[in-house]
């Protein structure tokens, strides 16, 4: 029954792509169904070997995007490609080189998660089953039980055990870990970590703000059908307001006039500066001061997704 | 602790919340009758439409009372139509016959009806989870069991309108239409009540329904050996059908009889009660072990599991249809043609009956049964198909390098050679049926009686599929409906006279009565032709859509 075979791309040769094309690559992307817009021209480019995070709240059409990039859904307008492969046109094509996990685990209930590996290795053409092995054991998984009698959890582990034992170039993500323990939350990080070794392209769409911190190299963040900012951690918190702290000895003065500055809060002696690109105005004004202490500290992925968020709301809409 | 419950009581009074008056119960048999509407409507319109055809049909085929006596004394008297119709108490006058020949199929159809709705309430709600959600709340299960069954009574009274409404539209007298109306639908909560022990018992929809089917299909058989062998008429007695029978509406009617229906569902549902009260919510009194050894075969690809996760169905059908035709099959040895005029004959031709005086004659008649039944087959497979795709399984499918193309032709396939593979056994099971008791027929002939079925199926097939490419939520609906109206344009074509083209619409207008009439080519040839034209725009249009779930 272990006949598949190891996938070649396991060698190196093979798995450096010769065109050199990009992993996900869209052009003005969009969806609607009926009136709605689920997604508005979106422009996404993944390089090979990158994590991308792809970040947005409920409805913010992260789902929407994942199937017109495995071709599940016409574009409305604009394209979508796999290594330069047309998603919808050519779906099979672009398929052999991915491997997708669902948000929600949808398999066949009355086969077992063996039966189902073998199901879906035969419909890919073969895995690695040696991988296989080794993520069933870090899952914990009974590959005995039915799925019929799995938790939504350990279905979950089937759909990631699957995916990633492909060892496809790319693996596209939707919201993988809903449902998973704690201990298997770190058993998904250290394989995420270990498919970007391999070289790898993992795109991972998410709302859980730590672990796309912990895992990506570029995030994305979407709302309401939008692409409203991207880049690397360090991009995103450069292009946003760094929080300083400060205690004066005595009332706090007036900062106003400074260029990049924004009081966000005031005590009775002590101030909440957000401060956009360089800080060295703000201290040399700080200096004139009675300075009692200061902190400043980069803002956490939470804040910019948040500030994305609330900021914006009256340029929201379709 | 007081004052902070009070806070709360005053925002939000926990004796009215919003949508102030609605008790929960109520909320779910609204609920429950809406998500059944569509099948619920479409039953009505049946049940209506055959009970006005039947009436005015013979009105219009048997206008004088000596034309009605030829008629009773040799069609009526046939054994063979007993199979279908039951027994006739009083075929002599309009309303004697309409209760024959009304209340023979539609005790079927009611019993399908009452099996359907019991499970989808009792069993397919749980399967999906939402009964979960629906206990969570404040819900007791006794009120959510009832709330089911009150669903399920609206339902039947609908069915039982719709009877009633029929008749009197086709001349019948109100009072006597009421009660034969009654007699239709006794056979529903007897058939719900199996349907809702079935729920118990099974831990899934399907297996419920198998179980629930396979008995509905004996108390079937049951009425038809009552029917038509000679010293077995008190089977009767054992069954709804037959019960429905002997409620005599229009022939010197027992309402008595209602008791047994009355007291046979209150018994089953009490037992469904009691035990959808004591166990696990989710589960079935029949365990099904959690773990297996693990099986490679029939894995290689989405058509082969699909086959692989079907077989338990495809394996009733084939025992069905078979052992129907084996039934048929000896049944057939019965009949003759003494007694039956030439002018009774042309008569008979014109409900679509054609010549029924010999066993072949018989049987060939028969088959146009089991060309419907392949084909509510098909629609059933296409049926199977859209669940895979509102379950979302077919997302996982098609995510994987599998082609739309691929997937639904491998179903096509499936369903084009397992209605192959019944419409075979449907014939050499009515040969060795017939064969057993003597008669001499050719099995060629009986397995192209079989084949007959086919470019039937195949063009319902095609049209299926259309309809699942196009119109992805209604499709099942839209197949059974086009089967079903096809199959009565036939019959009602045929007694109304409406113009030839018209009748000659329908596909079952264009099967020769094989074997006694041949295997008509041309038109085999031209409706396989117009399947596979549909099923190739199928494959194409279901190319170009989006994936549809629930």
């Amino acid at each position: 029954m272990q006949q598949a075979p190891t996938r070649p791309c396991a060698d190196p040769v093979r798995s450096a792509d010769v065109s050199g094309a990009a992993a996900i690559h869209t052009e003005g992307l969009s969806k609607r169904y009926g009136r709605t817009v689920a997604l508005d021209a979106l422009d996404l480019t993944v390089r090979q070997g990158e994590v991308y995070g792809y970040l947005g709240p409920n409805g913010s059409g992260k789902t929407t995007t994942i199937r017109l990039l495995l071709g599940l859904h016409r574009p409305s307008a604009g394209r979508a490609e796999l290594f330069g492969i047309d998603a919808w046109h050519d779906p099979v094509a672009a398929h052999r080189r991915a491997a997708y996990v669902a948000g929600e685990p949808f398999l066949w209930p009355s086969l077992t998660s063996d039966e189902t590996f073998a199901f879906l290795a035969n419909l890919r053409g073969g895995t690695d089953v040696a991988y296989r092995d080794v993520l069933i054991a870090r899952f914990q998984l009974d590959t005995a039980k039915r799925v019929r009698a799995l938790s939504k959890g350990n279905r979950q582990k089937v759909q990631l055990i699957a995916a990633f034992a492909s060892r496809a170039d790319l693996l596209v993500l939707d919201e993988p870990t809903g449902g998973l323990d704690p201990l298997m939350e770190v058993a998904f990080r250290e394989t995420v970590v270990e498919a970007k070794e391999r070289g790898q392209t993992v795109f991972l769409s998410s709302h859980i703000l730590s672990e796309v911190e912990a895992l990506c190299d570029r995030v994305g963040i979407l709302r309401a059908g939008r692409l409203v900012d991207e880049g690397t951690l360090a991009e995103l918190r450069h292009l946003s307001a760094q929080t300083i702290d400060v205690t004066f000895d005595g009332p706090a003065p007036s900062l106003d006039g400074l260029a990049g500055v924004r009081v966000a809060g005031a005590g009775a002696n002590a101030l909440r500066l957000e401060v956009s690109g360089n800080v060295g105005p703000v201290i040399a004004a700080l200096a004139a001061h009675p300075v009692l202490a200061l902190s400043s500290r980069e803002p956490s992925l939470e804040e910019i997704f948040l500030h994305h968020y609330d900021g914006s709301k009256d340029s929201a809409g379709g | 602790m007081l004052a902070a419950s009070g806070a709360v009581s005053a925002r939000i009074d926990p004796a009215s919340p919003s949508g102030a008056g609605i008790r929960p119960g109520r909320a779910l048999v609204v609920r429950a009758s809406r998500d059944s509407r569509v099948r619920t409507i479409a039953f009505g319109c049946l049940f209506a439409l055959y009970s006005y055809i039947q009436p005015v049909g013979y009105r219009h085929a048997y206008p004088s009372l000596s034309d009605r006596l030829a008629f009773a004394h040799s069609f009526a008297s046939n054994d063979a139509l007993r199979l279908f119709y039951g027994y006739p108490y009083n075929a002599l006058t309009i309303s004697g016959y309409s209760a024959w020949r009304v209340g023979g199929t539609l005790t079927i159809f009611a019993a399908v009806w009452g099996v359907l709705a019991a499970v989808r309430a009792l069993r397919a709600e749980e399967d999906a989870g939402r009964a979960e959600l629906v206990l969570a709340g404040v819900l007791r299960r006794r009120t959510m069991y009832l709330s089911a069954l009150a669903a399920i009574a609206i339902g039947m009274s609908i069915l039982w309108l719709a009877e009633l409404v029929g008749s009197v539209a086709g001349g019948l007298p109100t009072g006597g239409s009421a009660y034969f109306a009654l007699a239709t639908t006794s056979v529903v909560p007897v058939c719900v009540g199996v349907g809702a022990v079935a729920s118990q018992l099974a831990p899934t929809r399907r297996v419920a329904l198998q179980l629930a089917s396979a008995v509905v299909g004996a108390l079937f058989l049951l009425r038809v050996i009552a029917d038509t062998a000679s010293g077995a008429g008190w089977l009767r007695w054992l069954t709804p059908l037959g019960w429905a029978e002997e409620l005599r509406p229009f022939a010197g009617a027992q309402p008595l009889v209602l008791l047994l229906p009355v007291l046979t569902s209150a018994l089953l549902l009490a037992v469904a009660g009691r035990i959808a009260a004591g166990r696990d919510v989710g589960a079935g009194l029949i365990r099904v072990r959690d773990t297996a050894e693990s099986n490679p075969r029939l894995l290689s690809s989405p058509a082969a599991q699909a086959l692989r996760s079907d077989r338990g169905g495809l394996t009733v059908w084939l025992i069905s249809v078979g052992g129907f035709a084996f039934i048929l099959g000896m049944v057939s040895a019965s009949i003759s043609s003494a007694g039956i005029s030439q002018s009774v004959r042309r008569e008979l031709a014109k409900l679509g009956s054609g010549s029924i005086a010999t066993p072949t004659g018989y049987l060939a008649f028969v088959f146009i049964f089991f060309i419907l039944t392949v084909s509510l087959f098909v629609c059933a497979q296409i049926g199977a198909a859209r669940r895979e795709e509102s379950e979302q399984r077919l997302e996982t499918l098609l995510a994987l390098p599998v082609s739309r193309s691929g997937w639904l032709g491998g179903r096509l396939l499936i369903a084009a050679g397992a209605s192959g593979a019944i419409s075979g056994v449907a014939g050499l099971l009515a040969w060795a049926g017939a064969a057993s008791q003597g008669v001499s027929i050719s099995l060629a002939h009986m397995l192209e009686a079989g084949a007959n079925c086919i470019p039937v199926a195949l063009l319902f097939l095609g049209i299926a599929a259309l309809a699942h490419a196009a119109v992805p939520r209604a499709s099942a609906g839209i197949a059974y409906a086009i089967v079903t109206v096809a199959f009565l344009w036939d019959l009602l074509g045929s007694i109304l006279g409406v113009p030839k083209w018209v009748v000659e619409l329908t596909p079952f207008q264009h099967v020769g009565l094989v074997p006694t009439q041949p295997f008509r080519v041309g038109a085999a040839a031209i409706m396989v032709a117009i399947g596979l034209l549909a099923a190739a725009a199928a494959l194409a249009v279901f190319r170009r859509r989006d994936l549809i779930g629930e």
